[in-house]
């Protein structure tokens, strides 16, 4: 159990900038998951505190211990990688022992915690195996217990779950859950699924182009995202055109007034975002509550894949809309073209500032 | 590479890298540096002069030499490429029955002491040769194997494995589907092959010609034994640096310098050429094999296995040769082990100090390899980038060059204490340092990163980490490059030659005097003696190079 602090750390490679800026705190026993598109630098700054790759500048401290210019053996950082990176020429057991005997721990005690964490990950039947009698998630499980038979002070993981089919990926991401809230360790998560960062994490950090956009709880990154980026990467959004008229904000495709959805005075271009799911459809005979922005629209197309139905319309304006609700035989059965309205209610829709990654107004 | 000479935090591969750099400071720039700069040198005054290089441009005796070395070399290739091109078609598109015992042979022909040739022709097409004889009693003149057409038709037949396993690598990974659609645009299939298949494997044609060519100009034996006053840079580099003994070699190292020129130029072109010709291809449809039928399956399968056993009789020869009864070097007829008990009473040193030159040699390669390889794969350090670099150098250094540059630099001076055994050993190991990377630096690009960030990552220093986890990995890498290693240091003649002195003979040393002598018994003897090494070698490389893989992938 330990806390991480990140302060000003900063990575160039040649004059590209990889990192920038990165200040994070992580309270002991959290897990963080570091979420973001490929190339937006989580892997860089997993790698930086694993000790692979040299910060430019900043600083890296476990419990308040430096360790940005430790070498990579000497960081006390436990690593899960995303190619399981299992020794193919060591059986399990002397895959996980590897790091004890590193240790120098006497051979007597290797074998009982070795035992131990196998017991942990479910893998004690196998412990005479070679990894190439492994299936991939079996492999993974392998490369977890290696990791946290070390007792490290903080475990890193980069995209453990990425290589393994989507029933797997489920099951074996509550199993990692449930590992690291037993053991009570400080956890990093690096990953590009934003449905495994809302699942399992304590502190979900997005990040773009290098840069922290925003770090927060999952539903605060989900409901109250802090720039235009963690709106749109974060869940689908709709993003509607605005307009200033006399002062006052009107959302252009529905020629409504908005003044009140913004929660900062500003005077550059803005948009709003509204979310797919809050959205509803109404046809020719039904009418919008009064409490919602009515937005007139034409169907594109609809889709009907089962639990839902998801409906794409296109604004006067032509502002693509998409939706999901319950499935509705009548909007199923619209052909193309129809008239419809979208009914998006009032306090559901956030303005940002424009731009890639806007500010939240 | 990355602009940074050496990584800004220090550890155990800066000190390797260092000590890598050090090393091929010492035994590969410094003496090419020296062999540079005493061709500049006036050999009586010891002034810095141009006159070497006039003299070897204007004097007949050089120019003649320049000239028989391009044109033995270019023919060589030539012929190399002429039998290599369609033996690789045949092989790759066809049925042929016994394909792998013709690629064992070609490998077989290839790993051959690389004088053997020369030698058991001379017992065959030579003066008193006895298919010269034979075809003498039926009162038909055959054309004398001596001088260019000779040095030719061993070359070819040497040097053509090069052309055929590279061109048939690379035609058994063509995307099938571009052989195909020009078949649907409506090629013929000699069109197809010249305008689809060829071009695409021409890269890969071009490098196996541009290293024979590149050995086929650095060959010392072949026009030593055959040529007969048919002079090569590497006879007249030779003979030069043995009249020059004493004095200053300048004129041997100009010629040297030479050489190597041309071998650097010859590869450059080849760069420039490939430069404009690069190919990416996904192999979604591997090409097929058709079988043949009538004459053209006869045809297609006497000239593969033709070509093979031709290329092979030198072999046969000397095998044969060595268990015929002797009387000194006379054949008396019928057979007996006369030869072998020769060497035996003669010099048994030769084999002794053959397999320990060579047996050290690849202990270096071996260490050295799994270390190179590791700074070359792993490090992007501009220095990494440059160690990469020089690992072709010794590919283009003749053994001639390379062992005078020894001579020069290690023979005076601060380092005049080295023994000949340890010249010879670091020779050898210098010399055949880049088959040990290259094999090694194959296998490790295999093996991700990962495994060595995890074993780190785990609390292993860097060098535990690569001792318990590299290694093992790349094992079937190490294993094949210092085999390959070993099988050319225990062939290795021409810089040998410059070298040894009474205490240090080797094998090749003792065939090439005794063919000089004619001693045609007691050759062929030590050639099987070290036919045989070679050959379980190459079973070795075989066994390695293709179990160890599957149970590690």
């Amino acid at each position: 159990m330990a806390s991480v602090d990140i302060t000003g750390l900063r990575k160039l490679y040649d004059q590209t900038v990889a990192l920038e800026n990165i200040d994070i705190s992580i309270p002991s026993g959290a897990f963080y998951t570091l979420l973001g598109p490929s190339g937006c630098g989580k892997t860089t700054l997993l790698r930086t505190i694993a000790g692979f790759h040299e910060q430019t500048a900043g600083r890296i401290a476990i419990d308040g211990e430096h360790i940005e210019n430790l070498p990579a053996h000497r960081r006390d950082v436990g690593m899960v990688f995303q190619d399981y990176a299992v020794f193919p020429h060591l059986s399990v057991e002397d895959n996980v022992a590897f790091g004890l005997k590193q240790r120098k721990m006497s051979s007597r005690d290797i074998t009982a915690r070795v035992a131990e964490v196998l017991e942990t990950v479910q893998l004690t039947p196998y412990a005479k195996r070679m990894p190439h009698e492994l299936s991939g998630g079996q492999q993974q499980r392998v490369g977890l217990a290696r990791a946290i038979v070390i007792k490290p002070k903080v475990l890193l993981m980069d995209e453990p779950l990425s290589n393994l089919d989507a029933k797997l990926r489920v099951d074996l991401r509550g199993e990692l859950r449930r590992i690291q809230q037993e053991l009570g360790i400080t956890t990093i998560y690096v990953t590009h699924d934003q449905e495994e960062a809302l699942a399992m994490s304590d502190i979900v950090c997005v990040m773009f182009q290098g840069v922290i956009q925003q770090a927060a709880g999952p539903l605060d990154i989900y409901l109250k995202p802090a720039n235009r980026f963690v709106a749109s990467f974060v869940g689908a959004n709709n993003f509607l055109a605005v307009d200033r008229q006399e002062g006052r904000l009107v959302l252009r495709s529905a020629d409504t007034e908005i003044d009140g959805q913004a929660t900062k005075p500003s005077d550059g271009p803005l948009v709003a975002a509204v979310r797919p799911e809050t959205l509803q459809v109404f046809t020719g005979d039904g009418t919008a509550p009064s409490s919602s922005i009515a937005i007139p629209a034409k169907i594109q197309e609809v889709s009907f894949i089962g639990r839902e139905m998801e409906v794409f319309g296109i604004t006067a304006e032509g502002e693509r809309l998409k939706v999901v609700s319950r499935p509705d035989p009548k909007v199923i059965n619209l052909p193309p073209g129809s008239p419809v309205i979208f009914a998006a209610p009032r306090d559901e829709l956030i303005l940002f500032a424009e731009g890639e990654t806007g500010a939240r107004l | 590479m990355a602009g940074r000479l050496l990584p800004r935090r220090v550890d155990f591969w800066t000190g390797v890298t260092i000590l890598i750099v050090a090393m091929l400071a010492v035994l590969l720039i410094l003496p090419i540096l020296r062999v540079l700069s005493l061709s500049f040198v006036d050999a009586d005054t010891g002034a810095w002069t141009l006159a070497n290089y006039v003299e070897v441009f204007t004097r007949n005796y050089y120019v003649k030499g320049l000239k028989n070395t391009m044109f033995v070399g270019l023919l060589g290739t030539l012929g190399a490429c002429l039998l290599g091109i369609p033996l690789a078609f045949f092989a790759a598109r066809f049925h042929i029955w016994g394909r792998a015992w013709i690629s064992t042979l070609a490998i077989l022909v290839l790993v051959a002491p690389p004088f053997i040739g020369a030698y058991a022709w001379i017992m065959m097409l030579g003066a008193n040769g006895f298919v010269t004889n034979a075809f003498q009693y039926i009162g038909i003149e055959t054309p004398t194997i001596y001088g260019a057409g000779g040095i030719i038709l061993v070359f070819t037949l040497k040097f053509f494995p090069f052309v055929f396993l590279m061109t048939q690598t690379a035609l058994n990974a063509v995307n099938k589907s571009f052989e195909d659609a020009a078949e649907s645009l409506g090629c013929t299939p000699l069109q197809r092959f010249r305008k689809v298949t060829l071009p695409l494997v021409f890269p890969a044609v071009s490098t196996g010609a541009i290293i024979c060519f590149v050995l086929a100009i650095a060959d010392f034996g072949t026009p030593a034994i055959l040529g007969r006053g048919f002079r090569t840079l590497s006879t007249i580099a030779f003979s030069a640096y043995r009249s020059e003994l004493g004095g200053l070699p300048t004129m041997a190292v100009t010629v040297s310098m030479i050489m190597m020129a041309i071998s650097m130029l010859a590869l450059l072109a080849q760069r420039r050429i490939l430069s404009r010709r690069r190919y990416a291809s996904s192999l979604t449809n591997l090409p097929v094999r058709q079988h043949l039928t009538g004459w053209r399956n006869w045809a297609v399968h006497v000239f593969c296995h033709g070509t093979v056993l031709i290329a092979m009789l030198p072999t046969f020869v000397v095998v044969y040769t060595s268990f015929l009864k002797t009387n000194g070097p006379v054949f008396v007829g019928g057979f007996g082990f006369e030869s072998y008990l020769r060497i035996w009473r003669t010099a048994p040193d030769a084999i002794f100090n053959s397999f320990l030159f060579s047996l050290c040699a690849v202990l270096l390669i071996t260490i050295f390899s799994a270390l190179i390889s590791y700074v070359i794969v792993r490090r992007e350090t501009a220095a990494s980038g440059a160690i990469d670099f020089l690992m072709m150098v010794p590919y283009l250094v003749p053994g001639v060059v390379m062992a005078i540059g020894f001579v020069t630099t290690f023979r005076s001076g601060a380092f005049s204490g080295i023994s000949v055994a340890t010249l010879l050993i670091l020779l050898y190991f210098i010399r055949r340092l880049p088959y040990g990377v290259r094999s090694t630096t194959s296998s490790l690009r295999q093996i991700k990163p990962s495994m060595e960030e995890a074993a780190i990552n785990l609390g292993a220093p860097p060098l535990t980490a690569f001792v318990q986890v590299t290694i093992p990995l790349i094992i079937p890498g190490l294993i094949v490059g210092s085999l390959m290693g070993f099988i050319t240091a225990i062939n290795e003649l021409s810089g040998t030659l410059i070298l040894y002195d009474s205490g240090t003979v080797t094998m090749p040393v003792q065939i090439y005097l005794a063919v000089l002598d004619g001693e045609f018994g007691l050759a062929a003897a030590f050639s099987t003696v070290l036919l045989f090494c070679t050959g379980i070698c190459v079973f070795a490389v075989f066994r390695y190079a293709e179990n160890r893989e599957s149970t590690f992938v």
